[in-house]
């Protein structure tokens, strides 16, 4: 497995890379949304930075990434992503295919000048908030992928405090605006598993808020 | 216990880059770099959002003739204004979003031209900037400060900035048109001005240098070129170029140093920066002939790379530290010019005009056959002269030659010279027939850059104020 046998804690949840930081302090700020301004307006540029920002990692880690490393699209030992394809079938994926499908389908939405409207007097679709929370869904799991298979690579590359706080303010985010889904990190039963389990960590820590 | 004791679940990690290819530390520092900008920049715009909130809602609470009916509205406008900012940080302006109108002019990295935004029909003016020449000339650090003046002023004296993009190969500037040309095509057409005229043009430069060094700019480039003339006649200063801020992303070594640990290169030293390159031009002053013979040449030469140094201290040159004083020696220069028809230390070539700057002292010379007043000829030697003699803004203000000038109301008088426009794409008062070799359309570029972009890391900009225009 990827995770070093001999530590069956995750690397990430243990001392001191659990602890690392990019932005020291609290979310609030940041994802507060600008008060008087259209909310849809504050999930839609966030939406398209998180995107941004995670590919701009997937970039680099994608060569560990690969169909041998990673034939499954997992998050955890009980949790197993799969897609739904265009027969509605929820089909098994290599890693880097369900990620490279994640992020061209989320970046075709952001050009749709329908789903993600930019010229003045366009207004956003009546179902953008279930759309966002699809969208979210997806960046989500691919997150849940890099730290659960990935994260001694990001450690070797020095990233940790980097990619850390990124995945923080993704999850205070999407708190804030209702756009997580926590059964999907959650494994089973409810039990926090994966980064489930670094989200509660977080809360313990107050890098994010209970 | 002691504060050095590791938690239980402490764990030692032997890092190492062995199994990586050799693009993923470049591409994994890049990817380091980009998101500490990301946050640097989320921070300063939710401090600024909220100042611009907070500061509205003081002003309505403290009005009470303003009806609440009315303060809700005004509450809304800044909403809609937030709300149409954050959705220009989503619109990708490109070079399809621009028509050409015409080239206008052309500076040493690229060209400028009057474009047309196709969807809104404004005007506006647009420097394109080659990447690769800029790194090759170590120009990066110059750009930078270019943009940040034009980004954070909102100065009526500065050209105003409203946007800019990037591709691969090109910077975009997208500016305001000022369809008044500049000083040095007014100087090449009217020989020399007036002292009257000279006191206009030289008082609003005064205020605009000024306004640059309350935003905490040393210009160090002021020059006729840059001095542009708006639909009024009132000027603006553009091309900061040269200007150095205090902004530590403008030292160009820092940007070397960015781009070689990206490339897991240890820096070497860079080169100087202010190296002036020699380009011999032909000129002799002592005929009206070669003093034309300079003119014919000005214009090429402010298209060169090197450019002139005709405007610029000495001090500059001597390369042991200066501070805003240098710009007004610049000045200086510039108001020897508009009276006698050449810069005081003219040339046959750029190296004899670098020496004779040097050597201030033995070339400053007033000619015997153009009359100046002796208060203009005072003020030319108060500016042109060691840097701790020379006078600083309130002094200069309250100069002789200047005296009934309005310094508060300066740029609401009519001024001299008022373009006459037939059109708000009108470019008759640029040289275009000169300008050889330019494509009329912007070529841009889509080769993927490789890490070099890195170095234009934040370059993009959307100005909050504009987004209401419906840009
Ligand atoms: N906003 C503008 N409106 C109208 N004309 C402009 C504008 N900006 C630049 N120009 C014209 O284009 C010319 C070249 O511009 P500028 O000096 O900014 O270029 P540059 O590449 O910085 O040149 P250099 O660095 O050699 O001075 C100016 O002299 C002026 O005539």
């Amino acid at each position: 497995t990827p995770t070093t046998p001999n530590h069956p804690k995750p690397l990430y949840l243990c001392s001191p890379f659990v602890e690392a930081a990019l932005v020291k302090g609290n979310f609030k700020h940041i994802v507060a949304q600008p008060k008087y301004a259209d909310v849809m307006e504050w999930v839609a540029v966030n939406i398209l930075d998180f995107y941004q920002n995670l590919n701009q990692f997937y970039g680099v880690l994608a060569e560990c990434c690969t169909q041998q490393s990673c034939p499954t699209m997992t998050a955890g030992p009980t949790l197993n992503y799969t897609w739904i394809n265009q027969d509605r079938k929820s089909v098994q994926l290599p890693a880097p295919t369900y990620i490279d499908y994640v992020m061209t389908w989320v970046q075709n939405q952001l050009d749709d000048e329908n789903e993600f409207p930019t010229k003045s007097g366009r207004d956003f679709p009546q179902n953008f908030p279930s759309r966002a929370k699809h969208i979210y869904r997806q960046l989500l799991r691919v997150f849940a992928h890099l730290y659960h298979a990935h994260y001694p690579q990001i450690l070797h590359l020095r990233s940790e405090p980097h990619f850390n706080s990124l995945f923080a303010h993704f999850l205070a985010f999407g708190k804030e605006y209702d756009l997580l889904d926590v059964k999907d990190i959650k494994g089973q039963q409810g039990a926090a598993v994966g980064i489930g389990a670094l989200w509660e960590r977080w809360k313990e820590m107050g890098i994010l808020e209970a | 216990s002691s504060s050095n004791e590791k938690p239980a679940d402490y764990v030692y990690f032997e890092r190492t880059t062995a199994g990586f290819s050799d693009d993923a530390i470049p591409k994994a520092k890049t990817a380091q770099l980009k998101l500490e900008h990301f946050y640097k920049v989320a921070v300063d715009a939710a401090i600024e959002r909220n100042q611009r909130r907070v500061e509205l809602e003081r002003k309505l609470a403290a009005d009470t003739t303003m009806s609440e009916e009315r303060k809700q509205r005004q509450l809304q406008q800044l909403g809609k204004r937030e709300s149409a900012f954050l959705r220009l940080r989503r619109t990708k302006l490109g070079l399809d979003d621009f028509r050409t109108v015409k080239v206008i002019g052309k500076g040493a990295f690229g060209e400028v031209r009057v474009v047309q935004k196709t969807d809104t029909g404004k005007i506006y003016a647009m420097k394109t900037l080659r990447k690769d020449e800029m790194l090759k000339k170590d120009q990066l650090a110059h750009v930078r400060a270019e943009r940040d003046v034009l980004a954070e002023s909102n100065s009526p004296w500065v050209v105003q900035l409203y946007y800019s993009f990037q591709d691969s190969a090109y910077l975009y500037l997208i500016m305001e048109f000022l369809p008044g040309g500049d000083l040095m095509t007014m100087l090449i057409k009217y020989d020399t001005f007036s002292e009257d005229v000279t006191r206009f043009y030289i008082a609003e430069c005064v205020l605009a240098i000024e306004a640059v060094h309350q935003l905490g700019f040393i210009h160090r480039d002021i020059k006729p070129d840059n001095i542009l003339i708006d639909k009024d006649g009132h000027i603006k200063l553009s091309d900061f170029g040269l200007s150095t801020g205090f902004h530590k992303q403008h030292d160009s070594s820092y940007y070397q140093r960015l781009l070689d640990s990206a490339n897991g290169v240890a820096s070497p030293t860079t080169a100087a920066r202010n190296s002036v390159m020699v380009n011999a031009i032909n000129l002799t002053m002592s005929s009206k002939d070669q003093i034309a013979t300079w003119k014919a040449n000005r214009r090429k030469l402010a298209y060169s790379t090197v450019g002139t140094p005709d405007y610029i201290a000495p001090e500059i040159f001597l390369q042991k530290g200066y501070g805003n004083e240098c710009d007004w020696w610049s000045l200086g220069a510039i108001m020897f010019e508009c009276l006698v028809g050449y810069p005081p230390f003219c040339s046959e070539s750029t190296h004899e005009t670098y020496h004779k700057i040097i050597q201030w002292q033995n070339y400053l010379m007033f000619p015997d056959d153009v009359h100046l007043s002796r208060e203009a000829e005072d003020l030319i030697r108060r500016l042109i002269t060691s840097p701790d003699r020379r006078l600083a803004v309130e002094q200069i203000k309250h100069h002789p030659f200047f005296y009934g000038v309005n310094w508060t109301g300066i740029r609401n008088i009519e001024a001299p010279f008022i373009p006459r426009l037939r059109s708000i794409t009108d470019t008759s008062y640029f040289p275009t027939d000169e300008l050889e070799q330019v494509p009329d359309e912007p070529v841009g570029a889509d080769t993927t850059g490789a890490s070099k972009d890195l170095a234009f890391l934040g370059y993009t900009f959307k100005r909050f104020t504009i987004s209401s225009q419906a840009f």
